[in-house]
This record gives structure tokens, C-alpha cells and sequence, in this order.
């Protein structure tokens, strides 16, 4: 998958979690998961399960904590869907 | 330095049966945390609200130490909590008030715990309520100079949670001429003439519930 494929597909991960969809129609890889997207930190690791589903990967709290924003999540997910192949 | 970190959960707001899923749990609690809800203190504690206390207890660890070094991350798993003091007729009460204020938590039902993270020692207190979970995190067992604040709001909007936690603070510091502002970190910091106040403040919210906490020097 491309990072722009992994990004489309993130999209919809964080969907549920963000009132600003203003906001998460226009997401790049600088976009910042609770400062920009105001997801409530109670909301990380769902995405962090969700992320996991979708993509059949295993995401250990390691790695997740450095997924604050949209590149970094790319950053990991990219990497354990290497792992996988 | 000083600094508090505060935390809010509403447990109206949480997935009940995917907190209870170990690939959930275990992203927030180490194998020694989870085994601490075997223990009979823990018996009028649901799990799923004992995984969303030590959540607050180490939201609230994270929130107080960022102020003192920016780059730390946030990993539940680092912050190890022990030492959970359940008072002994522990209930699950109803939030029946509209707000609920205090310095310190004397003679409160809080659950006091110890948070170590890498060298740091952290104390807590929590309230758990049927509707919430809140925590006030300070480096000392003394809370006698933490101001904390609790308030049910009338919209979940996130910027209707931002201006009303921020008034309920206002309303409540001593002096009226101080205004809320952030630091080039995003931190929240209190200004009074322009100048940073040596007044640490943290501020939450979830869903219908915000909170406050600022720290005075001992």
C-alpha cells in the first residue's frame, strides 16, 4: 500500500472519533490527532484497535505512543504491514 | 518545578465491552495492574471502570510531567501505578450536584495511588462517580494546596467544553485579573499583566463533564 492509500484508509478510521470533518476532509501527514482533529485522548487506543483490524496488524503501545499525528500513524502502520509480507 | 496534570473520563461515553477485551486492557494496564482487581478493596469496582481509572491516573501522571519535560510521550504501559488505596465502604454514588470543588481531598471517598514513571514519584487522587472518573495528580501525598474542579456541562462540543471549563476555572482562582492563555508548547498557562504566573493549571474534558486542577506553591 502506498502511504497515500494508508492515509485514505486511516481516514476512515478516525472518522468516528472527530466532530471536525472539516478538518479530517483535509488531513495530511502534519495533522495532529488531538490538537487538530480534537480527538479526545480517551479515544487513542480504539484507533489504535481499529487500526489494527484494518489492517491485520499488531500495534504495541510502543509504537503507538509516537502516533500523534496522521504521518506517524502511516509511519507505523506502513511498517507492520511490511513486517506481514 | 511545580506543575498538576488532571483527568476527566464519563463513563457514559466508554465502550464497556471493548474495554473489557484483553487486546484493549493491555495497551493501558501492565499484567501487575490488572491482577490488582482480583484484590477484595476492588470488589465495588466494575473492571471496565478500573481500566478507565488507572487510564485517568496515567493521563493525569502524563499531563503533570509534560509541563516539566515537552518531549515526553505518552505510554499507559510506563506509568506504573501501585499502592491503590480504596476507602473501606467504597460506593459508586450518583453525581447529584451540578459542580463539585475542594482543595485537597480530605474527607472525600478518593482512591489515592502512587505513579512511577522512569525516576518520577507521583501521587493521585481520584473521585469516581457513576457518571465519571476524575483525577488530580501532584508529586507529593499532600493535596493541601491543589485546587481542583469538577462541572457538568450542558453541551459534549468541544469548543462549548473549552470556554466552559475555562469559565469554571476563572470563576474560581482567587484573584479575578488573570487571564487563561497557553505557552508556545500548548500547555495551558495563567497570565496576570502579561507575565506567566507560577500557577500550573490542567484542564479535561469528556463527553458532558470538564475539570480543573492548579497547584499552589507549599
Amino acid at each position: 500500500m502506498t502511504r497515500q492509500e494508508i492515509l485514505n484508509e486511516l481516514k476512515k478510521v478516525i472518522s468516528p472519533y472527530t466532530t471536525n470533518k472539516e478538518m479530517l476532509a483535509q488531513i495530511n501527514e502534519d495533522t495532529d490527532l488531538l490538537k487538530d482533529l480534537k480527538i479526545n485522548s480517551a479515544n487513542l487506543v480504539d484507533i489504535i484497535i481499529d487500526a489494527e483490524a484494518k489492517y491485520d496488524i499488531e500495534i504495541d503501545y510502543d509504537e503507538a505512543d509516537k502516533m500523534m499525528n496522521v504521518g506517524s500513524c502511516i509511519d507505523v502502520i506502513s511498517e507492520k504491514i511490511g513486517q506481514k509480507q | 518545578m511545580l506543575s498538576t496534570g488532571n483527568d476527566i473520563v464519563s463513563l457514559n461515553a466508554i465502550n464497556v465491552t471493548r474495554t473489557k477485551q484483553p487486546n484493549f486492557y493491555s495497551k493501558i494496564l501492565t499484567p501487575t495492574e490488572t491482577a490488582l482487581h482480583q484484590q477484595p478493596c476492588f470488589a465495588n469496582i466494575p473492571f471496565e471502570i478500573f481500566v478507565w481509572l488507572l487510564w485517568s491516573i496515567k493521563e493525569s501522571a502524563f499531563k503533570y510531567l509534560q509541563r516539566i519535560d515537552v518531549d515526553i510521550l505518552f505510554t499507559p504501559v510506563k506509568f506504573e501505578v501501585s499502592e491503590v488505596q480504596i476507602p473501606s465502604k467504597f460506593n459508586l454514588l450518583n453525581f447529584n450536584t451540578a459542580e463539585l470543588k475542594g482543595t485537597g481531598f480530605g474527607g472525600l471517598n478518593s482512591i489515592g495511588a502512587t505513579i512511577k514513571f522512569g525516576d518520577y514519584i507521583l501521587y493521585s487522587n481520584s473521585l469516581i462517580y457513576q457518571e465519571f472518573v476524575a483525577t488530580v495528580v501532584n508529586n507529593n501525598e499532600d493535596f493541601g494546596k491543589t485546587h481542583w474542579g469538577i462541572k457538568r456541562i450542558e453541551s459534549d462540543d468541544i469548543e462549548i467544553q473549552s470556554v466552559g471549563v475555562r469559565a469554571f476555572l476563572t470563576k474560581n482562582l482567587p484573584d479575578k485579573n488573570i487571564i487563561i492563555s497557553k505557552n508556545p508548547q500548548g500547555i495551558p498557562v495563567l497570565l496576570k499583566d502579561d507575565l506567566e504566573l507560577s500557577i500550573p493549571i490542567s484542564f479535561s474534558h469528556h463527553e458532558y463533564y470538564v475539570a480543573y486542577s492548579f497547584q499552589l506553591p507549599v
